[in-house]
């Protein structure tokens, strides 16, 4: 089967066309997004209404050449998938509500795919991942350690209380003056710095539940830099150290205390797998592959473009749901707020009346 | 000329299949609604392409409103058109709601001028002044309800738009008053499917907002550095 997959629920304007076999495997035929980026950056961060603009002047026309890519038509394909939410709800319906419109003129299933299932099940597009395994899903908007035991059945085990991994990474940069979007910065000036200079804290370090918080961080790591205000080019290289350090310890912390709730409730995971633009930066992939040795699975982490935003991902989900009957009518509504544990999937029938 | 016409700019959610080769044909639904357009809309097209037994292969345009409006709902329609225009691979027209409210009464008489106002919120309104013979007096823009009074009060005139009684009410006394006050929520979806017939030829529709994004740029950030 070919789905088409639409993702507009962030900055980035993505289509792509995805086959699934019926062993499983999954081929990406297209896969074409376009970053806004440069739109953003003179205000330091994404803004919704820009946003919304960028998506509707460009989303037909990333769909066209997707389609072209990928050699298909609308009558060949098998059903069109869109990102329903969580997100910037003015990208979302632009994106969804294209999705219908092409659904209702080539009569083929809409499918409204979750975001979060999206990246939850992209790690299954080119490995052949079998159900339960535990997601680190760590993004500029998302910190969560899932189990995810099967399609459409999804257990939070920890989410941030505050800062998502990546806005902390981005806020340090703007602090430290070094642009937008500020992680792989960060991670640049952190290679040439002492990540022992400054004393920075591990909050939530311990605790059973794995949940994770960045903002009492973030703070700690401001008041430093302001205590030796002004920073010269080695200050900044040594905070960026630091700050990298802490999260990496906080990361290996609540990954650890995922393991042990996971193992608990559902047994010994068949990976760890990640999700996010967070896995780009190679210190954070380090304690990730330490993490999943140490629990005796395997990291499995899809190349970065299909980590960050792409339509990809929604198009594999779409086909994972498509083989188990889960479509949409042409009004599923587009929701900002979705998470993962109210995603459905199969009923099980004796749960009939 | 087939014609799907949509339009969810203001607080209707609208859709009408024109044939201008079968004169009195006309299928049409018209919900007023304040939200909910992106749930409604899809449903809706197909009830009414159904009723007029087409196929979106047979239509000639789909035409539909760019504002200015609620930034969503016309993103909305607009989405709604060029994805029916790329899947169906049919062309696709942009019209004004501005245009849509003054098109019925110009061509009733286009010796008085038409002024269309919409609520902008904030003591604000979209405001366009169609001159005799339908020419444009004043383009598109966003003025508060004052100027807009003041742009408008010059002579006879007629208005219409979902702000029409807005500036009638704070028409200037000593001029004379408006010979016509019409307020509807929506532009009349037949005008949107008519204009769209007569359009002298597709163009992609993008929104006209008039307004620009609610933000502001950083100033410098950062700390000092040395």
């Amino acid at each position: 089967m070919i789905v088409l997959g639409i993702e507009t629920t962030c900055d980035e304007t993505a289509a792509a066309l995805v086959e699934r076999f019926d062993d499983g495997r999954g081929r990406i035929l297209s896969n074409i997004v376009l970053s806004q980026t440069e739109e953003h950056a003179a205000f330091g961060g994404v803004v919704p209404e820009i946003a919304a603009r960028a998506h509707v002047e460009a989303l037909d026309g990333i769909i066209a050449a997707a389609m072209k890519q990928a050699g298909v038509t609308f009558k060949s394909i098998d059903a069109v998938a869109a990102a329903a939410g969580p997100g910037l709800i003015g990208g979302v319906m632009v994106g969804l509500t294209t999705a219908k419109a092409i659904s209702m003129v080539s009569e083929k299933p809409l499918i409204g795919i979750n975001h979060l299932e999206a990246h939850a099940l992209t790690a299954r597009l080119l490995n052949p991942t079998p159900f339960p395994y535990i997601l680190f899903l760590a993004s500029g908007g998302h910190t969560q350690i899932v189990a995810v035991r099967g399609v459409g059945d999804y257990v939070r085990l920890g989410t941030t209380v505050d800062d998502a991994i990546g806005e902390a990474f981005d806020k340090t940069a703007k602090l430290l003056g070094l642009g937008y979007p500020g992680g792989p910065q960060v991670e640049q000036e952190a290679l040439q710095g002492n990540a022992a200079r400054f004393r920075l804290p591990r909050p939530m370090q311990g605790r059973k539940e794995p949940d994770f918080s960045l903002s009492g961080l973030k703070t700690a790591l401001r008041l430093e830099a302001e205590r030796i205000a002004p920073l010269n080019n080695q200050d900044v290289a040594d905070l960026c150290a630091s700050f990298q350090q802490a999260v990496g310890d906080v990361v290996i912390d609540r990954l650890r205390a995922g393991m042990r709730v996971f193992r608990e409730r559902y047994g010994a995971p068949t990976a760890l797998v990640t999700a996010g633009g967070v896995a780009a930066n190679q210190s954070i992939r380090k304690v990730l592959n330490r993490v999943a040795f140490e629990a005796g699975t395997v990291l499995v982490a899809p190349p970065m473009e299909l980590c960050t935003d792409n339509g990809a991902m929604i198009a594999w989900a779409g086909c994972e749901r498509l083989v188990l009957g889960l479509i949409d009518t042409l009004d599923v509504n587009a929701r900002a707020r979705w998470p993962l544990d109210e995603v459905t999937g199969v009923q099980p029938t004796n749960a009939r009346s | 000329m087939r014609v799907l016409a949509i339009d969810t700019a203001l607080a209707v959610c609208a859709v009408a299949v024109l044939d201008t080769e079968r004169p009195g044909m006309s299928v049409r639904e018209s919900v007023p609604m304040v939200r909910g357009h992106a749930e409604a809309l899809m449903p809706m097209i197909a009830r009414v392409m159904d009723v007029a037994n087409l196929d979106f292969a047979e239509l000639d345009r789909i035409a539909v409103t760019t504002g200015p409006g609620s930034f969503t709902g016309l993103r909305v329609g607009i989405a709604a058109a060029r994805g029916i225009a790329l899947a169906a691979s049919r062309p696709s027209v942009g019209l004004s709601t501005l245009a849509a409210y003054a098109a019925p009464q110009i061509a009733k008489d286009d010796t008085i001028p038409v002024v269309t106002a919409i609520d902008a919120r904030h003591d604000q309104v979209y405001i366009q002044i169609f001159g005799p013979g339908g020419r444009t007096l004043v383009p598109p823009r966003v003025a508060s309800i004052l100027d807009a009074v003041r742009a408008a009060a010059v002579g006879p005139v007629r208005i219409v738009g979902s702000a029409a009684g807005l500036l009638a009410a704070a028409w200037p006394a000593g001029i004379a008053a408006p010979s016509l006050v019409e307020t509807h929520p929506a532009p009349d979806i037949d005008w949107v499917a008519r204009l769209g017939a007569a359009a002298a030829g597709p163009v992609t529709p993008k929104p006209l907002y008039l307004k620009a994004a609610d933000a502001q740029p950083q100033d410098a950030y950062g700390l000092p550095r040395r």
